[in-house]
């Protein structure tokens, strides 16, 4: 049999006209449809393979509502061979678990699985703009036992076998993975192409096959909202508590940014913000059971990354949440690290002076680089003998897809890239009921602009936290914990993916949290290959300050900038003293990357752009104009208000 | 061609605008009563039918009856029945009403519309009855066949970046043959131009002369303006005599408005802006009185064939037809031409089924086209006006007096100015002699954004976007004439014509004038292709699906 492509692809609303319902779900009847953005790139990876091997069949499988079906004709007008929709009213409200489990169901009913045809390969993208939480292609690879890789820019199947590669912090790996995976693509790849006319005129003959939810054997208790193990309690309004901007004002060069030196020094527009309320604090209502849903789980699993031979920063970072969440809970509640790697039992100390009461290191060779099958299977074992009530992973690429590969595992939802954790209740005024204690996991979500409560029903109650979003405790040397040592037995099976190699490049992640300015270049200064970013932050150096500079998405598409130094991935917040941001359009993703800094100057041609609605000072004109000018005005002494160390 | 897929249809129609749909329309329902089995396809270049749709729009309904059933001809998404209507004479800061209509202007029994909504309402009519529309596809050549003939259309090729490098995703255009290729690009096409070139079809005729329409539509408090109100101005803040136009207040449904500016383009200064022109005659109190309190929800801008019947090329050749704006069917006079496109497209879908019937799609049959147009009321309604917008070169007054004359008799007039083609009419800076446009209107330039708008806020508000992994599609013919003369001799026309500041003059500090090009904003007006001095640029179809995106238009 001939192998299939399988390309899972979602349609989301135009991220500029997203609205949401009353009750918190997506509201996707108004909103103009568009292909999800990363679904785009794997179907463009699917079409390109096909390339390759032109006997491969290609199909193209959604789960959603039948207005799907445009986006669907759009694929099989891209080349697509079969488009296959799974539409029912009973999915409505289904979280990532019960989507992955629901589309690895038609999948397994579509005769593809270990057992069925094994002769296919899945891609899927990264995530969805109106989710953004990375989960169903890890949750799809592993109900369908197969490897996956995720973050992938770039595959290629050859002699049988992926060649894929996957962008990290700080660089890329390049790894190997046998027949049949599963793959999700960044939008950094290669651009997806446009429909041909006569691919459009093939679409329109070709049928797309719609199932319900009995035509592929699923049962409703596991989809919608009673398979979902998680639910959306609460979504806030974010409000932008930015003033409006300081615009420069010349004629030419010189007299712009001499204009934003003075604006500098005479400080930002202000806003009034409102005092709060202070919040009622709410009735209890009378009457109500009171349910621990626990069962007996205790405790705070959290996963320390090595990278490098070094504890990742945004393990650390986790120590925070996981230590107060400790804390609010019962007396006595542990916080439980998990060391996984080669040579690293002398990092326990480390986590422990950080907060962990104990650390559980598993010390192999074969381990000495994360790989997601042992790693994930290392975590069911640790939970099943911990039994912890909360999990947290760091939102990095690797925590991203390690959590719902395990929350599949034990059967629990997850919350991605939370910025906020607590610990609350939830009061189910249908049957009487207040679940206590629960985590609420809080998490920005349709572009930024709301902020979602999520709880989970199920122990442990996992959670990734956004890079950048809390700080690393203050360690304390003489603090005491426990270290364990945990050997697993570990099949083969774990292994069968392989890591050819990985480049980490200098700069990057760890500096970029810790530079007081960061000068950061989009689209708009690809012309000199960001040169003059790059000088204007050598000459910031030169006067003593520390900066260091950075990029928007499109240079690192162009190969102009490596991914580490962009600023925007999901999962990564910078928050330096000056950010300037320079010929950068101001996508949502990048926003949501640097909105922290507390000062934000913005230069570009475009007058338009909505960079300028998220900066305190502007400049009007273009790169190679008005950042010599800038450089020459450092060199001579000018250093966004800061004081030289 | 290698590597392009072909496909073959009997009849290729490209544009979905209001004569294209209606050509679509006609012969599927002429197909039909005859029982002939035919393959229509339709090709538009917005990523939907109505994203590139716009128009004032004040429509005559009764050649709808023509075209549609009476059920189908009842569920046209017309806006509001006109209830009034009134010409203004606007003066620097006062109005006078007229008592009376000029001669075409008079709107009784008309409809205001989104053409935009009209057209999607007919593509939905056309798809019923088997024309198989394809949206978001750009065709940027014409086929010929081996006897020079033509023979359908190719469109882009796509995945290709800005230097002309096929990228990894390049997708080769589809070549489309078809027995009969018409074109409905509407106004400039640039295909017809294509064709209007190679066939010599414009022999012997005035070139073709153009407006610019720049255009707002705004949300107001209830009570600004009532449903079906329409208000014409002349006047402020145009010249007489250099600049011909005037402007237009709609009131639409659900207390919207629909205003615009339009300007001919055959005026001298190099520095006038339209947009800007229509932006300061909205702070005109007769103006601006409907649209305090409101907000500006889109915004658009489009080019208007205005020569009238003497400019009209030749509109067919063999296996091809031209209809609509791209043909110059257009009364000047009633500022309408969407009754013209619609009875043109009837025109050419009966001709084609004639063509099809005899079996034969060569120019001898399709001369029927013509003969058709002649017999309707395009030719009733042209012809005795076909020197109207050459004597308003003379002004209102002494142009208005040589059309009253025509009106009498027939369209003869002594002393007919000769019509020169807008670009020509541009004069460089310094032959110049009136005030500039900028010193004329110093002080009223800086805009709001509350009543005003800059171009980049409104060209916002349509929507346009271009992918910037593609072939500029602005083409600067001769770019070291364009530098010597259409820069330093003109000072950039193009960047106060544009209205949606697609071309910037830069000066950098050593005093050096360069040209920046922001293709992205483009709202597909054609303007530059019409007024660049010297045929300075040439308008390409970008990607299909990029540009605006016009809702209400």
């Amino acid at each position: 049999m001939a192998l299939t492509i399988i390309s899972l692809m979602k349609q989301v609303p135009l991220p500029s006209e997203m609205r949401m319902g009353d009750d918190g779900l997506m509201d996707r009847t108004k909103a103009k449809s568009i292909i999800n953005v990363d679904c785009g790139y794997a179907l463009e990876a699917g079409l390109q393979m096909k390339n390759d091997n032109p006997d491969a069949k290609l199909i193209v499988c959604s789960m959603g509502p039948p207005s799907f079906e445009e986006s669907l004709k759009k694929a099989l007008s891209l080349g697509y061979d079969e488009a296959y929709l799974l539409s029912d009213r009973r999915l409505g409200g289904s979280d990532t678990y019960a989507t992955g489990l629901a589309i690895s169901t038609m999948l397994k009913h579509l005769g593809y699985g270990k057992g069925l045809n094994e002769d296919f390969i899945i891609v899927a993208g990264r995530q969805t703009s109106d989710g953004d939480t990375a989960h169903v292609p890890s949750q799809v690879a592993e109900n369908m036992h197969i490897p996956q890789a995720t973050f992938i820019e770039v595959a290629n199947l050859v002699d049988g076998k992926i060649e894929a590669k996957r962008i990290i912090e700080g660089g890329y790996q390049m790894m190997k993975l046998p027949l049949p995976c599963a793959l999700s693509f960044t939008p950094t790849g290669i651009s997806p192409r446009r429909a041909t006319l006569s691919g459009a005129v093939k679409a329109r003959n070709t049928e797309i096959t719609v199932f319900n939810i009995d035509d592929v054997n699923l049962s409703d208790e596991n989809i919608g909202l009673s398979g979902s193990p998680t639910i959306v309690a609460k979504v806030a309004n974010i409000k932008s508590e930015r003033a409006p901007i300081k615009m420069s004002e010349g004629h030419n060069e010189s007299e712009l940014v001499s204009s934003l030196i003075k604006n500098l020094k005479s400080g930002k527009n202000t806003i009034e913000v409102k005092e709060k309320k202070e919040k009622k604090e709410k009735k209890r209502p009378e009457g109500y059971e009171e349910v621990d849903f626990r069962n007996g789980a205790s405790g705070i699993l959290t996963w320390a990354e090595v990278v490098k031979g070094q504890i990742s920063r945004p393990s650390l970072e986790l120590l925070t949440p996981a230590r107060e969440l400790a804390n609010q809970l019962e007396e006595g509640t542990k916080v439980v690290t998990l060391l996984i790697g080669k040579d690293i039992g002398h990092l326990a100390q480390e986590l422990i002076a950080h907060g962990a009461d104990e650390v559980v290191v598993v010390d192999d060779e074969r381990l000495e680089e994360y790989r997601i099958l042992p790693f994930a299977s290392i975590f069911e074992l640790v939970i099943n003998d911990k039994n912890p009530e909360i999990a947290l992973f760091a939102a990095t690429t690797a925590g991203r897809e390690l959590a719902p590969r395990i929350g599949v595992k034990v059967d629990g939802g997850v919350t991605a890239d939370c910025t906020a954790l607590e610990i609350g209740e939830h009061i189910d005024r249908k049957n009487k009921k207040i679940f206590a204690p629960i985590l609420e996991s809080r998490r920005p979500t349709y572009g930024e602009s709301k902020l979602a409560t999520i709880l989970g029903f199920v122990c442990p109650q996992i959670s990734t936290a956004r890079a950048g979003t809390f700080e690393v405790p203050t360690p304390d040397a003489n603090r005491e914990g426990i270290i364990t040592h945990f050997k697993p037995e570990l099949s083969e099976e774990n292994f069968v993916s392989e890591i050819i190699e990985t480049v980490i490049g200098e700069g990057g992640l760890q500096n970029l949290f810790e530079a007081d300015v960061i000068v950061s270049g989009g689209r708009g200064t690809v012309s000199d290959d960001m040169q003059l970013v790059k000088e204007l932050a050598t000459a910031l150096n030169e006067q003593g300050i520390n900066a260091e500079w950075a990029s928007s998405r499109p240079v690192v598409d162009e190969g102009v900038a490596e991914y580490a130094r962009q600023i925007g991935q999901t999962g990564k917040t910078v928050r330096p003293k000056v950010y300037v941001a320079i010929g950068i359009s101001g996508a949502v993703q990048h926003i949501a990357g640097m909105k922290e800094a507390e000062t934000i100057v913005a230069i570009n041609s475009n007058a338009k752009e909505s960079i300028f609605a998220n900066a305190d000072f502007g400049i009007v004109g273009e790169y190679q104009d008005v950042v010599p000018e800038l450089i020459e005005k450092v060199k001579g002494g000018f250093t966004f208000g800061l004081e030289v160390k | 061609m290698n590597n392009h897929d072909v496909i073959s249809t009997d009849v290729l129609i490209v544009g979905g605008g209001p004569s294209g749909l209606a050509t679509a329309i006609e012969l599927a329902n002429k197909l039909e009563q005859k029982g002939v089995k035919k393959r229509i396809m339709l090709l538009e270049k917005g990523a939907s039918i109505g994203s590139h749709i716009l128009s004032g729009a004040v429509i005559r309904p009764k050649v709808f009856k023509d075209l549609l059933t009476t059920k189908e001809y009842d569920g046209i998404p017309f806006d509001s029945k006109v209830t009034t209507d009134v010409t203004v004479k606007l003066n620097d800061h006062s109005q006078m009403e007229l008592p009376f209509h000029p001669p075409y202007m008079s709107n009784d029994g008309n409809y205001i519309a989104s053409l935009a909504q009209v057209c999607k309402y007919l593509a939905g009519i056309a798809e019923s009855k088997g024309v198989e529309i394809y949206t978001g596809f750009a065709v940027d050549d014409m086929l010929y066949n081996e006897e020079g003939k033509v023979a359908g259309v190719k469109t882009k090729d796509t995945g290709v970046d800005h230097h002309g490098e096929k990228q990894k995703n390049y997708q080769a255009g589809t070549v489309v043959e078809a027995d009969i290729t018409v074109l409905a690009e509407g106004t400039r096409g640039s295909l017809a131009k294509k064709v209007i070139e190679r066939f010599n079809l414009d022999s012997g005729k005035n070139p073709q002369i153009y407006s610019l329409g720049v255009k707002e539509i705004w949300s107001v408090p209830e009570g600004n303006i009532e449903a079906g109100a329409v208000y014409h101005t002349f006047g402020y803040p145009l010249k007489d005599k250099s600049e011909f136009g005037g402007g237009f207040i709609y009131g639409l449904s659900d207390n919207r408005v629909a205003l615009g500016l339009v300007v001919g383009l055959d005026y001298a200064d190099p520095r006038f802006d339209t947009h800007a022109a229509m932006q300061i005659w909205k702070t005109h109190p007769y103006v601006s009185k409907f649209l305090e309190g409101g907000n500006i929800i889109e915004f658009g801008a489009k080019t208007l064939p205005e020569g009238g019947w003497n400019s009209i090329p030749k509109y067919y050749e063999d296996n091809l037809m031209i209809v609509g704006d791209s043909a110059g069917f257009l009364t000047t006079a009633r500022l309408k031409g969407v009754h013209l496109a619609v009875r043109s497209g009837i025109c050419a879908a009966r001709t084609a089924m004639s063509a099809f019937e005899k079996g034969d799609t060569g120019k001898k049959t399709l001369a029927e086209y013509e003969e058709r147009v002649n017999k309707s009321f395009i030719h009733k309604e042209m012809y005795p006006i076909r020197n109207m917008r050459a004597v308003m070169q003379d002004g209102m007054l002494l142009g208005g007096l040589k059309m009253g004359v025509q009106l009498v008799t027939g369209g003869t007039c002594l002393f007919v100015p000769k019509v020169h083609a807008d670009a020509d009419e541009t004069q460089k800076l310094s032959e110049y002699q009136g005030v500039p446009f900028k010193e004329r209107f110093s002080g009223k330039l800086e805009f709001d954004k509350k009543l005003t708008f800059d171009k980049v806020t409104d060209v916002f508000y349509s929507k346009a976007m271009h992918d910037e992994h593609q072939p500029v599609h602005l083409v600067v013919n001769h770019p070291d004439e364009f530098q010597l003369s259409n820069i330093e001799k003109y000072g950039l026309s193009e960047e106060a014509f544009c209205p949606a500041e697609v071309y910037e003059l830069h000066i950098d500090k050593e005093g050096h004038k360069s040209l920046r090009l922001h293709a992205e904003n483009c709202v597909h007006c054609k303007t530059c292709d019409i007024k660049s001095p010297n045929g300075g640029i040439t308008w390409t179809t970008p990607y299909g699906g990029d540009g605006p995106e016009y809702n209400y238009m």
